[in-house]
């Protein structure tokens, strides 16, 4: 009995584990493949998408995009870059927006719409799932660094 | 109030010792209120950052000095915090100008990297007001203490003294006027029938019942004792004896009233001492200290009759005495004496020894004294004369006249034999009309003419007064010598006797011829008989 329950726990982990690679490897950021920028860190993903610093590291302004609320994609986002549950990633913006220097990235309603966005836009950054990335589109950050 | 009191005491040593306590708890007490309140104040100081770590994070990341200078302010509003700033990016935010004493420094992590610090937050306390308000704090409950040690001590005081001390001042002023014997028990304190005390009191009052006992055992001890007493002293005073009670030196140390009325009876003093043994009131001292001495050589009472001497009158004061040595428990000897009178049995003795050797009508020695003095005289071996006198005509003149005028004859004729005889000499009536004459140390011719001498009187009429008559009785007289003649008296007596009917044959009323001594017998005649 001692040795089934043991393999079912071990099993369990493993599983879980395995899905969350997946999700995890799954998300990728990719700029316009015209973009200068071919790499970022972690912390410039960060800045860029809290507002502190909304460039690319050779100074030219950058336009985060977005998913809007309710998107399973966007939650696993933001738990990937910054730990945090949605419900905080938008309290801490409720509080930033009034003073008024930062502002929340631009919000699609697809993936699609994204792609889209950042075909037609030189200096949009966003965060797609990688079997979505096409030829116009660089990946610049991968979470599973 | 008694000073070494079991009240004050209690009093004293609990109001001492919650005074010591309460001030030492106080202070600990105080201290540590202190601390505690400070510990509180930082903490608060540590909670106020942690509400505005948040927004500090934000203005931080942001470097939005606008939203720092909220923050800080907002810090510098609360009472503990004295002032505040942030520094974040070479930035510094202050709250106002208050300097920074013993600041509290938090650093702001990032809000996206939590490893990464990104700035700091300083926050001066507003030390005064935490100390103050832990002061303030910790004397009110300081003075709680107090209060409640205060009210601990008069409480524990009260309840020592209603439960314990009062009970025991009760048992002990009760004890305190406890007479023993008197019956008296103490009382048990109320509530307190079953505790300690109880057991006190119910051990103290069997102890009050002993020696309850104890003391009426004694008492009636005592009075029978006091009654033994009064009648040993009854029996001592009344006692008809003189006791004494003396040291073997003399010094008197006990008598009675019969003693008192001896010493006076002799017309003596009372004294102290009259010498061992009373020697100075005996005639004879030396005879009963030898006779006492004998005695207790043996171990014996010393019993023996002696004279004292009497100073007031000639008559003899004789007394038994009756010395006893006491040893008492102590080894000190004593010497008692009784004394009693036998003056009076002495006389009637002597009365008695008169009556038996003399004879009463004439007053003579009768024949039992003439014998004992003719014993005495044998055995003396001392040479004397026996001459038996014989009356002639008497038992006419008694036959004629009657008794009474012989007993008068017979009177006449030992007064005359008591007028005739020397000192040295005895006459004695021999029985009926015959008298016996002892001539001591004298020779025939002495003998001879003593005897002439006192029949020449006895010859001579006597005038019968009754009948107015003259009466004359002769007699016949025989006579031997001891040891001459005989060297018995019944030989003397039988030789006395043969010469005196030698002369009474005769009946001669010639004096000179009425007489005959035993040596004048004829041998037929001494054979006589």
């Amino acid at each position: 009995m001692a040795g089934l329950n043991k393999s079912i726990g071990l099993m369990l982990i493993m599983l879980l584990t395995l899905s969350f690679s997946v999700k995890g490897e799954d998300l990728v950021l990719v700029v316009n493949k015209n973009n200068p920028t071919s790499i970022l860190k972690k912390t410039q993903v960060i800045d860029l998408y809290m507002g502190k610093f909304v460039a690319f590291p050779d100074g030219s302004k950058a336009i985060p995009i977005d998913l809007a609320d309710g998107s399973e994609t966007k939650a696993t986002f933001y738990k990937l870059l910054v730990g945090m549950p949605l419900a905080r990633v938008n309290a801490y913006w409720s509080r930033v927006k009034f003073s008024g220097r930062a502002r929340p990235p631009l919000e699609t309603d697809s993936q699609d719409e994204t792609i889209k966005f950042i075909q037609e836009n030189e200096f949009a950054i966003a965060y797609i799932h990688e079997s979505n990335v096409t030829d116009d589109l660089k990946v610049v950050y991968r979470f599973d660094e | 109030m008694n000073k070494s009191g079991l009240l004050l005491r209690l009093a004293i040593v609990i109001g001492f010792s919650s005074l010591a306590i309460g001030f030492l708890s106080t202070q600990i007490f105080y201290q540590l209120t202190f601390n505690h309140e400070v510990k509180i104040a930082q903490q608060s100081i540590t909670n106020l950052y942690k509400t505005i770590e948040a927004t500090a994070g934000t203005a931080a990341y942001l470097a939005e000095k606008d939203l720092a200078q909220e923050v800080v302010d907002g810090l510098a509003t609360n009472v503990v915090v004295l002032n505040a700033k942030m520094n974040f990016e070479g930035e510094e935010v202050t709250s106002n100008n208050e300097p920074f004493n013993e600041p509290r420094i938090f650093p702001i992590s990032s809000l996206f990297e939590a490893d990464k610090s990104i700035g700091l937050v300083t926050i001066a306390p507003n030390l005064s007001y935490i100390e103050n308000r832990a002061k303030k704090l910790a004397m009110e409950n300081s003075i709680a203490m107090i209060i409640q040690a205060l009210v601990v001590t008069v409480v524990a005081i009260v309840v020592a003294f209603l439960l314990i001390t009062q009970p025991i001042i009760k048992i002990a002023k009760a004890l305190h006027n406890t007479i023993p014997g008197d019956g008296e028990r103490l009382a048990f304190p109320y509530f307190h029938k079953k505790s300690e005390l109880g057991e006190l009191v119910q051990d103290v009052n069997v102890l009050l019942e002993k020696t309850d006992n104890q003391f009426k055992r004694e008492r009636k001890l005592r009075q029978e004792i006091e009654g033994l007493e009064k009648r040993f002293r009854m029996l001592f005073e009344n006692s008809v004896s003189p006791i004494i009670l003396m040291e073997p030196r003399g010094d008197i140390l006990l008598f009675n009233t019969a003693f008192e009325h001896t010493i006076d009876k002799l017309g003596l003093q009372l004294k102290k001492s009259y010498g061992p043994l009373l020697e100075n009131i005996f005639c004879e001292p030396k005879a009963l200290m030898n006779a006492v001495e004998e005695s207790f050589a043996y171990d014996e009472i010393a019993i023996g009759e002696y004279r004292l001497l009497n100073e007031k009158s000639t008559e003899a004061f004789w007394v038994q005495v009756v010395v006893t040595n006491i040893v008492n428990e102590e080894l000190r000897e004593y010497h008692q004496i009784t004394l009693h009178d036998i003056s009076k049995r002495k006389k009637e003795l002597e009365t008695l020894a008169h009556q038996a050797d003399f004879d009463k009508l004439t007053q003579l020695l009768n024949r039992q004294g003439l014998e004992k003095r003719i014993a005495h005289l044998l055995k003396e071996e001392q040479a004397f004369c026996l001459a038996l006198i014989d009356l002639n005509w008497f038992k006419q003149v008694n036959d004629v006249y009657g008794h009474d005028s012989g007993d008068e004859i017979l009177v006449f004729v030992a007064d005359k034999i008591k007028k005739t005889l020397s000192p040295d000499d005895f006459g004695g009536r021999w029985g009926g009309d015959e008298f016996v004459l002892l001539l001591t140390d004298a020779n025939v011719a002495e003998a001879k003419s003593l005897i002439i001498r006192l029949l020449t009187r006895i010859s001579k009429p006597y005038f019968l007064r009754n009948f107015n008559e003259n009466v004359t009785i002769g007699s016949s007289v025989g006579a031997a010598f001891y040891p001459d003649d005989g060297q018995d008296l019944q030989r003397i007596i039988n030789l006395a006797d043969k010469a005196m009917y030698d002369v009474k044959e005769v009946k001669n009323h010639n004096p000179e011829e009425s007489v005959k001594f035993a040596g004048e017998l004829t041998e037929n005649n001494s054979i006589h008989d």
